[in-house]
Order: structure tokens, then sequence, then C-alpha cells
């Protein structure tokens, strides 16, 4: 892809997040939203292959029913409260509406089924814009909106947590895993958005911050797979020691920064009378503590068979000097 | 419920119920998309018509124009499916399984 397109590309992912999180009103929500998705998509198709065009349909199709639920919901907002303004969102029937097409934006359960199939296709820089950037303009609107009971929210977020951690228990493929992933902590960011909406903020927070490393750690030994990262400790041996970390933070143990919005969300969720639901949440999200210590284990604590030639990439000058070798 | 919001919704869930349930073609789901903007448009238009005000007179150009964009970029990936899958149908998209 040539320079000039390529930036056009980036700098209109950026200006429809940004016309997002800048508007009041809802149809300069829903443009921004269009924006994203259609800046995204030559992103994602540019390899060519057949998984990445598949990856890009199914994105398409799930993208582009949500944004016009989405609109069609606004719309008829506008038909019964006379208001377009985002803050304004009153009517029952609109905001259960709205939140539902915003969860199929963003993954989460039970709209969340095109998210481990679009993320298996794409390159691991393409399934990080679409884990990070690609979720902050719908969670801005979704941060808005103010439902008058919070049974919409913790249903989603309890399914997702659910569907994020049975979903990634057999996988091997590291997207999906990642993918997986994110279902499950945006199931834990939305559960609690209607308690305390800082909380939602902290927990996506760390989440950005997570997914960022994680991501950024594969692409720097090029890994889609347990088996390649297995044998990846040869390439980046400093790497082999710090992404247990990550993923350990990632399914939420202390003392790392994971913990953090999972214990304050459980605060918050027995504040408000609600242990059942803070139990469920919590013994759920062992389904993804279980895949991120697989992979843990799989990276640092085995030693695979391996050929001679194999182990001895970390002799070599590094191709990028981001780590000390 | 007036009877104008009552109408485009109705269009809008068989164009989503449309969308939804698509089996075979590819091109059935592109029109059904295509379906959802009409409705929308439609809707866009008769606000201004029943409410007069001119404030969003524009929206619905605009969501023509956004609507048209997708358009072009669903069938540029109708173009790319058939390329790489040999065919449009929705059941050879069945690469990225888990």
């Amino acid at each position: 892809m040539t320079p000039l397109i390529y930036s056009t590309l980036i700098i209109s992912l950026g200006i429809g997040t940004t016309l997002t999180f800048a508007s009041t009103h809802w149809y300069l929500a829903w443009m921004g939203i269009e924006i994203n998705t259609l800046a995204i998509i030559p992103l994602m198709t540019q390899s060519h292959s057949p998984r990445a065009t598949e990856a890009t349909t199914k994105y398409f199709f799930a993208q582009a029913t949500a944004s016009a639920t989405l609109l069609f919901a606004a719309t008829s907002n506008a038909f019964f409260t006379g208001s377009w303004d985002i803050l304004q969102t009153n009517n029952p029937l609109t905001y259960t509406l709205m939140t539902l097409a915003l969860a199929m934006k963003i993954g989460l359960a039970p709209l969340h089924s095109w998210m481990p199939e679009v993320m298996q296709g794409l390159t691991l820089l393409t399934g990080l814009i679409l884990s990070t950037w690609q979720k902050l303009a719908p969670f801005c609107l979704i941060y808005q909106i103010q439902p008058h009971s919070p049974n919409l929210f913790m249903a989603l977020g309890l399914l997702s947590i659910v569907a994020g951690g049975w979903g990634g228990f057999n996988q091997v493929q590291l997207r999906k895993i990642l993918a997986y992933s994110s279902i499950a902590h945006l199931g834990w960011m939305v559960l609690i958005l209607s308690f305390s909406p800082p909380l939602t903020l902290v927990a996506f927070s760390t989440y950005l911050m997570m997914t960022f490393s994680l991501f950024y750690s594969f692409m720097m030994t090029k890994t889609t797979h347990i088996n390649s990262l297995s044998t990846s400790w040869a390439k980046i041996p400093t790497l082999t020691a710090l992404t247990p970390l990550i993923l350990l933070s990632l399914g939420g143990l202390p003392p790392l920064t994971g913990f953090l919005p999972k214990w304050m969300i459980l605060q918050e969720l027995t504040k408000q009378d609600l242990a059942l639901v803070a139990v469920l949440a919590a013994l759920f999200s062992l389904f993804s503590l279980y895949f991120y210590l697989r992979l843990s284990y799989a990276m640092t604590l085995t030693m695979p068979p391996n050929n001679p030639a194999g182990t001895l990439p970390w002799r070599l000058n590094p191709s990028h000097n981001t780590l000390p070798p | 419920m007036t009877p104008t919001h009552f109408a485009f919704s109705s269009a809008f869930m068989l164009g989503l119920a449309g969308l939804a349930f698509h089996r075979t073609h590819f091109l059935s789901a592109l029109l059904c998309l295509e379906g959802l903007m009409l409705s929308l448009f439609i809707a866009l238009s008769l606000w201004t018509l029943q409410f007069n005000t001119m404030n969003s007179a524009s929206l619905p150009m605009i969501l023509l124009a956004f609507s048209a964009c997708e358009a072009g970029a669903g069938l540029a990936l109708l173009v790319a499916t058939t390329r790489t899958h040999s065919n449009s149908r929705l059941q050879s998209l069945n690469l990225l399984q888990c």
C-alpha cells in the first residue's frame, strides 16, 4: 500500500474516533463510527489472502448492521422525544436498542460471534487496531447512554465474561485467544457501568495497555500459534521472561495491575448488594486465567523440541532494537 | 407511535430480519443492508416534513453519501470474495472456523 493511502486511512481512523468523542448529536456520532468502519476495511484486506477477505467480509456485515441499527435507534428516539442529543435518550425501547447495537459493535456476548473469526484472519497489527482503537468510539457512546435499570448491562457483562472465558478454552490460535480475552474484558467493563462509570474507565484503560503490550510482544516475535510461541524464547529471551507478567496481569492476578479493576468492580458490586453477580463474574474469569496460564506455561516453563539452529536467533543482531537481547 | 414512525420502523425491521436470516448469497445481504439505509433515509426525510424544522434538513443527504460509501465497500468486498473464494456464496466463507 502506498504511503499516501496508508496515511489517509490511519488519519481517517483518527478522525472517526475524534468525531464521535466530540459529538453531542447522535448523527455526528454515527458518522464518526461509519468513518472508522470504512477506514479500517482496506487495512484489513491489505494482504488479499482468502482469510483476510473473509475476515473483512464478516467484520463489514457485523459493523454495518450495528451502525444501521444504531442510527435507527437514534432516529426513533428523535421521533419519540424530539431531541437528537446523546444525553437525552430517555425512551426505554430506544436505549435498549442502542445498547444492543453498540454491544454488537464492540463484540459483547451474545453478539460476539464475529469477533474470533475476524481477529483470526487479520495481521497482528490490524488485530491490535481492531482490539484497541475501534473499541474507543462505541465505548464512548455506551458510556453516555444513561439507562434506568442496570439489568441489561449486567446481563451483557456476565454473558460476555462467560462467553469470553469458555470460548477461549480450547483455542491454540493466539489471535482467537486475544479475541476471547477482549470479549471477557469488555464484559467486566460493561458489568459495572451503571453503578460506577469511573471504574469502567479504569478497567478500559488497563485493558488497553495490557492488550497493546501483549499484541506488541506477539508482533515482535511474529507468533500466531501456541507452537510458535513455545519456540519463541530463542528470539528475544527478555521478552520471554516479561510476557507472562502481561498474561497474568490480563488474568487479573495481584500484585499486577490487571487485578486493580477486577478488585474495585467486585467491591462495588458487593456494595450494591449483588454478591451473587460478583461471585459469578469472579468464577468465570477463572476460565480466562486458565488460557492465559497455558500461554505463559507454553512460552516460559516448557522447552519444546527444536533443532539446534532454531535456538540461535538471540545471538544475532536484533532486527528491532526495542529490548536488550 | 405515529403512523410515520411505525411505517419506517417496520420497514427497518423487515430489512434487518432479511439481513439476519440471509442464507445463500452475499448480494442479498448487501441488498438488505441497502434496504435498511433506505428506510432510514425515508425516516430522516419525513422528520423534516413532519416536525417542520430546517435544522436537520441536510441529514438525509449525508446519510445517502455514507450509505453509498458503505455500499461501495460492500461491493468491493463481494468482488474480493469472488476472487479469493471463486464464488460469493456465504457457505464458502468457512476458512476461519475454530
